[in-house]
């Protein structure tokens, strides 16, 4: 149902960083997450839009409303099933599995809890007596992007029950007589303007990596955005057409990464360089210690390599700790990690 | 369902926490763990992983309470009155998970309508405190829980019982069960009947060996590599801890307790001036759990010394005010208390005055120094002359604010928040009864059933579908249901030069930093009016960003005259602004000043003119006012910020009475 054509994601110009962070996501999904501060009309929106461009594909059942994996997950499919009547529920026979490409689910700011989790239809449910459950936002978005805009702007529940469903990976609807849970495992991508406030750090913790960022300043490139906008204005499909080669290219770099991924190693002295910028910079927990290495090694499979280097842990904490760097309720978020990291040092001192 | 579980064994560090879960797992009467503590810490994958070495117990047979068999004074009503011999089986100790979005028809359990419909019986489709009877009821951010749900799980945990009174059903089961919780503190603290209710307390804090991070970062990778194969590599590992919970469990009974220790216990009790009994029975109870775990014959001094700081966290009472640690303390002090539990230092945190006030201030400082733009801030502290001229003031000590709340009155309103109660017009609160419109497809069964019922012998001859009850679209009604949201605060500040004087700015700042921290917790939406020299200005429009006004306050000058009534007129402007855009609104007027108006807006007298402003300003019944003194206690004083709250019909507070007073006013003001 592909209406308006997506401008091409590897027609937008600079933004490198944001761009990298959103590639990095589709790589290797366990980063969980991105969420992208920036000023108005920074191409944050249009980036994540034009991500369906070069995601890659995946296995599902046809016609499962919870994007199941077969193979994987054909239990759960089958518990799933017998509790809401999907097909193949009494025989235990499993669908057809076909293959489509990863999507990104929109979670709209007004959305309500309801949408969210899924609900049941009480008035079906009393009248003919069967229980009709509606697969909400998060079962679309299983195995998929969710992308949240404005996502500070989001309602204070919806936040809580999206926490919920990104700690665990599973959703559970506990409401109005109806008891069920079912996988929601999503990459989590969010993005917001500062200056409509702040999220709540126990959101901003769950975005795997966090970029900030501005307008562009060379004037050069500011005209390379306006004419590629007036290009693909004109032309949508002409223009889409252009990039199409480089699309190609870039989420064939994308699957060859991976690929390659599982044997990314890490020494030993990349994971105490890790932890010790961890803790000059000062983070709560460890969860930016797990990312900064998810993200060095997925970097390193982007490149090619299967290695981790100095400079991939650089990068990676450049990406994952900005919103991770301990503050209270009331404060800013850093932009810049590694000045960050040298103050604290020179404070010590 | 099928979930790859992180192995228990494969935890790294975090002995507290590991050793409360199983303590509790020997010992189920010591009643639960809260574990408290910074984001990534492992608080969720501990207790998860609990979950796979729980032993078994044995139910009987196709029991939606898992009754005991052999405990019949235990047992639910159907279990008692069975005239057969009840039917054994086995099964795990269950970990039932209670989300936050759970509505209490399934937490306490409600009518079955399947059944309703279908058969025309009234039978109770059993909710979780069911599944959760003698099992682990876990709650993770249980400091976001709605307050209803929360009240229904006191109840429950107090009594061991669970009472339904609700949709037409009456009936009670046993539901004893083990309360674990955790929590994030920045998000707002416990109520403190719930945190009593936690038999133990950890706090959990990131590791700060870099050896340790390795370790953990190494496992984690694993883990994630291949789910399947890293829990079979502490297969083995994990079984050694299960057989450790259940040879403990078996000890438990056999576990002495000698005399002359319980009173040791109830002395470290009354050392720490816990409020209760509970913390001498939580202590006893551990010990022996502790000594069972450990195969010791019988409990030793070193048993309670190693489990009463897990006890007596989240019960000393100071003896002095204000409780729990705020968020906006400075960390390394909060660090601190946690590791030196014994020591009281809290208790040199109370009175806040000068000197003090010059001390935590180093907590907003740090802050500031993280922005760039860190303004020139003068040296405060002594008592300064006093300038006419700008000046900026850093933010002084905060506090815990009492409750503020509006009043509750019968129209709907959407949000969240955890300030006022009100009517929501969304699927979410607590069901108080039900009316005839339907909203949101909200749909309140006991009602829709009760007015479908005199009509059921006339349908059902002339429309057999099948169903025990026929139900039409007239018998449909819906809920009306009740929560607490958010308010609308809004700031009007005094920043005039007779502000600055005595470090006067400084405590207001902090007090209105104390709101403002008060207002991110509750989840309020904040607006900020300042007014000095000869005119007032909107510092921030009404935004839900607590985070834009707190660095808004740190910024702002003071100096000059005092223009109060343009002040006035200026907030009366942007309330009914607010109020013009959502009538439903209910905000609250904070008005910091020490009423000293000397700039009026016309020609008259600016004190008079303020006044009758002020009088004006409170025929609006929708606004609350309320007006904190900055005025200091002297010889000479001139009480014009009372007169002020007199002609607003506002309430009056000094700075001091603002804060939270004891455990006993915090309890009464949320009843």
């Amino acid at each position: 149902m592909k209406i308006n054509p997506v401008y091409p994601f590897t027609a937008i110009v600079g933004q490198e960083k944001m761009k990298l962070a959103l590639i990095l996501n589709v790589i290797q999904p366990g980063l969980s997450g991105v969420l992208i501060r920036g000023e108005k009309g920074t191409a944050k929106s249009t980036a994540v839009r034009a991500l369906a461009d070069i995601l890659p594909e995946i296995d599902i059942f046809v016609d499962d409303p919870f994007q199941l994996a077969p193979g994987e997950e054909d239990d759960t499919y089958r518990e799933i099933a017998r509790a809401l009547n999907l097909p193949g529920a009494d025989n235990g026979h499993l669908p057809a599995a076909a293959r489509r490409k990863v999507r990104v689910v929109e979670l709209p700011v007004g959305a309500t809890e309801d949408r969210v989790v899924g609900s049941l239809d009480l008035e079906h449910a009393l009248k003919k007596g069967e229980k009709r459950v509606e697969p909400g936002l998060l079962a679309a978005a299983h195995r998929g992007i969710l992308y949240v805009d404005e996502v500070n702007l989001l309602d204070d529940h919806v936040v809580d029950v999206l926490l919920d469903s990104a700690a665990m990976g599973v959703n559970t609807i506990e409401r109005e007589g109806v008891s069920f849970s079912h996988p929601a495992r999503f990459t989590l991508v969010g993005t917001m303007n500062p200056e409509e406030g702040e999220l709540r750090p126990q959101l901003l913790d769950r975005f795997g990596l966090c970029v900030t960022i501005e307008g562009i300043a060379a004037a050069d490139d500011r005209v390379a955005v306006m004419e590629r906008r007036a290009a693909f204005d004109d032309d949508p499909d002409g223009f889409a057409g252009r990039w199409a080669a480089e699309s190609r290219a870039l989420a064939e770099r994308i699957l060859t990464a991976k690929r390659l991924y599982p044997r990314v190693t890490a020494a030993r002295e990349r994971l105490y360089e890790i932890a010790q910028y961890c803790l000059d910079v000062g983070v709560d927990g460890h969860r930016g210690d797990i990312v900064i290495l998810k993200t060095a090694k997925t970097l390193a499979a982007f490149e090619g390599r299967s290695e981790v280097l100095s400079e991939d842990i650089r990068t990676a904490a450049e990406l994952a700790l900005p919103h991770r760097v301990r503050r209270q309720p009331l404060m800013e978020i850093a932009d810049n990690v590694q000045a960050v990291r040298e103050r604290t040092k020179e404070r010590r001192i | 369902m099928h979930r790859n579980i992180y192995p228990f064994a494969a935890i790294v560090g975090q002995e507290a926490l590991k050793q409360s879960l199983l303590l509790n797992a020997v010992n189920p009467r010591i009643g639960g763990v809260l574990i408290r503590g910074e984001k990534g810490t492992a608080k969720s994958t501990a207790v998860r992983a609990l979950a796979a070495l729980l032993p078994e117990i044995e139910v009987v047979r196709g029991c939606p309470f898992g009754c005991a068999p052999d405990r019949p004074d235990e047992s639910c009503d159907r279990c008692r009155n069975s005239r057969q011999p009840l039917e054994k089986t086995h099964r795990q100790v269950r970990v039932v998970e209670l989300p936050l979005n759970a509505t209490e028809d399934r937490v306490a359990g409600g009518i079955d309508f399947s059944l309703a419909v279908r058969q025309g019986r009234r039978a109770l489709q059993p909710g979780l405190l069911a599944a959760a009877h003698r099992g682990i009821l876990y709650v993770d951010e249980v400091n976001l829980l709605d307050d209803h749900i929360v009240d229904i799980v006191l109840d429950a945990a107090a009594s061991g019982e669970n009472i339904i009174e609700r949709e037409g059903i009456s009936l009670r089961h046993p539901s004893r069960f083990i309360l674990v919780g955790t929590m994030n503190p920045e998000e707002g603290e416990l109520r403190p009947q719930l945190l009593d209710r936690f038999g133990l307390c950890v706090e959990t804090a990131g590791a700060e060996a870099p050896e340790e991070r390795v370790a953990l970062m190494q496992r984690r990778e694993e883990f994630d590599g291949d789910p399947t194969i890293f829990m079979r590599s502490y297969a083995e590992q994990n079984q050694t801890v299960a057989r450790k919970i259940e040879a403990g469990k078996a000890r438990l009974a056999a576990v002495r307790m000698p005399r002359h220790l319980r009173g040791f216990i109830s002395e470290l009790c009354t050392e720490n001036n816990v409020a209760g009994h509970r913390a001498d029975l939580v202590i006893e109870q551990a010990a022996l759990a502790l000594a069972a775990l450990e195969a010791a014959p019988e409990v030793t001094v070193d048993h309670i010394r190693r489990v009463a700081p897990m006890a007596l966290v989240h019960r000393r009472r100071e003896t002095q005010p204000p409780p729990p640690p705020p968020p906006e303390k400075d960390r390394d002090e909060a660090d601190d208390q946690d590791q030196s539990q014994e020591d009281q230092q809290q208790d040199e945190q109370p009175p806040v005055p000068e000197e003090q006030a010059a001390e935590s201030r180093e907590s907003p400082d740090e802050a500031s120094a993280d922005d760039d733009h860190a303004a020139p801030e003068p040296e405060q502290g002594p008592p300064q002359p006093e300038r006419q001229d700008e000046q900026i003031f850093d933010i002084g000590a905060t506090f815990k604010v009492k409750p503020l709340a509006s009043v509750k009155d019968r129209l709907f309103r959407r949000g969240s928040g955890r300030r006022s109660r009100t009517r929501v017009s969304q699927k979410q609160g607590r069901y108080v009864k039900s009316c005839l419109n339907l909203r949101n497809n909200d749909i309140a069964l006991d009602a829709t059933l009760r007015a479908a019922a005199p009509y059921q012998r006339a349908r059902r001859n002339g429309n057999p579908n099948g169903m025990a009850v026929v139900l039409t679209d007239q018998d449909i009604r819906g809920k009306i249901r009740e929560k607490r949201i958010g308010n609308f605060l809004f700031f009007t500040v005094d920043a005039s030069g007779s502000m600055g004087a005595r470090g006067r700015m400084a405590a207001s700042k902090g007090a209105i930093m104390s709101l403002l921290l008060d207002a991110y917790q509750k989840r309020d939406r904040v607006a900020m009016v300042s007014f000095r020299r000869d005119e007032a200005v909107v510092n921030l429009p009404p935004t839900p960003s607590v985070e834009l006004a707190g660095k808004l306050l740190a910024e702002l000058p003071v100096g000059g005259r005092t223009p109060l009534s343009a002040g006035l007129a200026k907030t009366f402007e942007q309330v009914r602004n607010v109020l013009l855009k959502n009538p439903a609104a209910r905000p609250i007027v904070i008005l910091i000043t020490d009423g000293k108006s000397n700039v009026a807006l016309g020609g008259g007298k600016p004190v008079e003119e303020a006044l009758g402003l002020a009088a004006a300003m409170a025929r609006d019944a929708r606004v609350r006012h309320i007006v904190v003194d900055t005025e200091e206690e002297g010889l000479v004083t001139f009480g014009l910020a009372r007169r002020l709250a007199a002609a607003l019909s506002a309430e009056y507070f000094k700075i001091d009475d603002l804060k939270a007073k004891t455990l006993v006013d915090i309890v009464k003001g949320q009843q």
